[in-house]
């Protein structure tokens, strides 16, 4: 049972990775993408790591992917007239077909969670736990791997400035050209914010 | 699951070949980031078979098998973070050129 489901879940985290190289539209790509988290989270499951597979679906089906359609339709990339010339579907016919294969996905992962509540049922698992069990895990994150973990940490802190640094509209002002003209300004607003006095 | 290891590592591969694909072939910001966002959760899903491996009775003690599940949790991580600084960098090149096909953007001469 689990290994079949395995193979269809590999078969279907395949097909969706076409459907992320092969889209015409950057829209359909990442929807695709969405297809292949939910299959390799319900493949995580299956293979025992259930907190691994919890994480796939937050972080990525839920934070990385929202990230990604947020900026496609802020971009304004995914826009109706060339949605229709390429879906060649009607609307009904895009819902039921994102209706099917959301109500597919959900139950192929429902259907790996009760196989391993079986498996943990019956004491087949390795060692009669998770793989990733997380008390052993979180002794590790704050033991053996501290130094990683705090990297990770300050390459977060150094990716959000970046971020707000490079989506920032830069503000045009008029008669500040060079460094020197611009340093009064910036000047002022450290003041204004209560970083410098 | 009594899948042997060589497939999930096979699988892995498929999906890592898909997403270098799709990265050299893509002329779209975004599915060109989609396509690293694969190679990732393709090198994710074999640091866990590699952790299922070595957790196996027979080979238990031989390896730790905890470090699969931690690798790929620093794994998702670094996901997130080029995934926010590579939109955040969309943004900028849509707001220069008002589009997001990368075969426009040659100042480099790259």
């Amino acid at each position: 049972m689990a290994e079949a489901l395995f193979y269809l879940l590999g078969a279907g985290s395949v097909l969706f990775a076409v459907g992320v190289v092969r889209a015409r539209m950057p829209l359909f790509s990442v929807l695709s993408l969405l297809g292949t988290f939910f299959c390799l989270a319900a493949i995580y499951l299956l293979m025992g790591f259930p907190f691994l597979a919890a994480t796939q679906l937050l972080v990525y089906a839920g934070a990385i992917m929202v990230l990604f359609l947020f900026v496609i339709m802020l971009l304004n990339l995914g826009n109706e007239a060339e949605l229709e010339r390429h879906a060649g579907l009607s609307l009904s016919g895009r819902r039921l077909l994102v209706a099917g294969t959301s109500a597919a996905l959900l139950g192929l992962v429902g259907l790996a969670a009760a196989d391993v509540d079986s498996a943990f049922a019956a004491d087949t698992l390795p060692k009669e736990r998770a793989l990733d069990d997380l008390p052993t895990l979180a002794r590790l994150l704050f033991s053996r791997y501290m130094l990683p973990f705090e990297a990770a940490s300050l390459l977060l802190l150094a990716t959000m400035v970046a971020v707000i640094v490079l989506a920032k509209r830069q503000r045009e002002r008029p008669g500040a050209s060079g460094p020197t003209a611009r340093e009064p300004a910036l000047r002022e607003e450290l003041v204004e914010s209560g970083v410098e006095r | 699951m009594s899948v042997p290891t060589d497939h999930v590592l096979a699988l892995a591969a498929i999906l890592f070949a898909l997403g270098v694909l799709g990265f050299l072939v893509r002329k779209n910001v975004i599915i060109v980031l989609a396509s690293i966002e694969l190679m990732l959760n393709a090198a994710n899903l074999s640091f866990l078979a590699a952790s299922r491996h070595w957790s196996q009775s027979a080979l238990a003690g031989q390896g730790d098998a905890n470090v699969g599940p931690i690798f790929a949790i620093f794994v998702i991580l670094v996901a997130a973070a080029e995934a926010a600084v590579g939109l955040a960098l969309v943004i900028a090149l849509y707001r220069l050129k008002k589009t997001v096909a990368l075969d426009t953007v040659a100042e480099l001469r790259g």
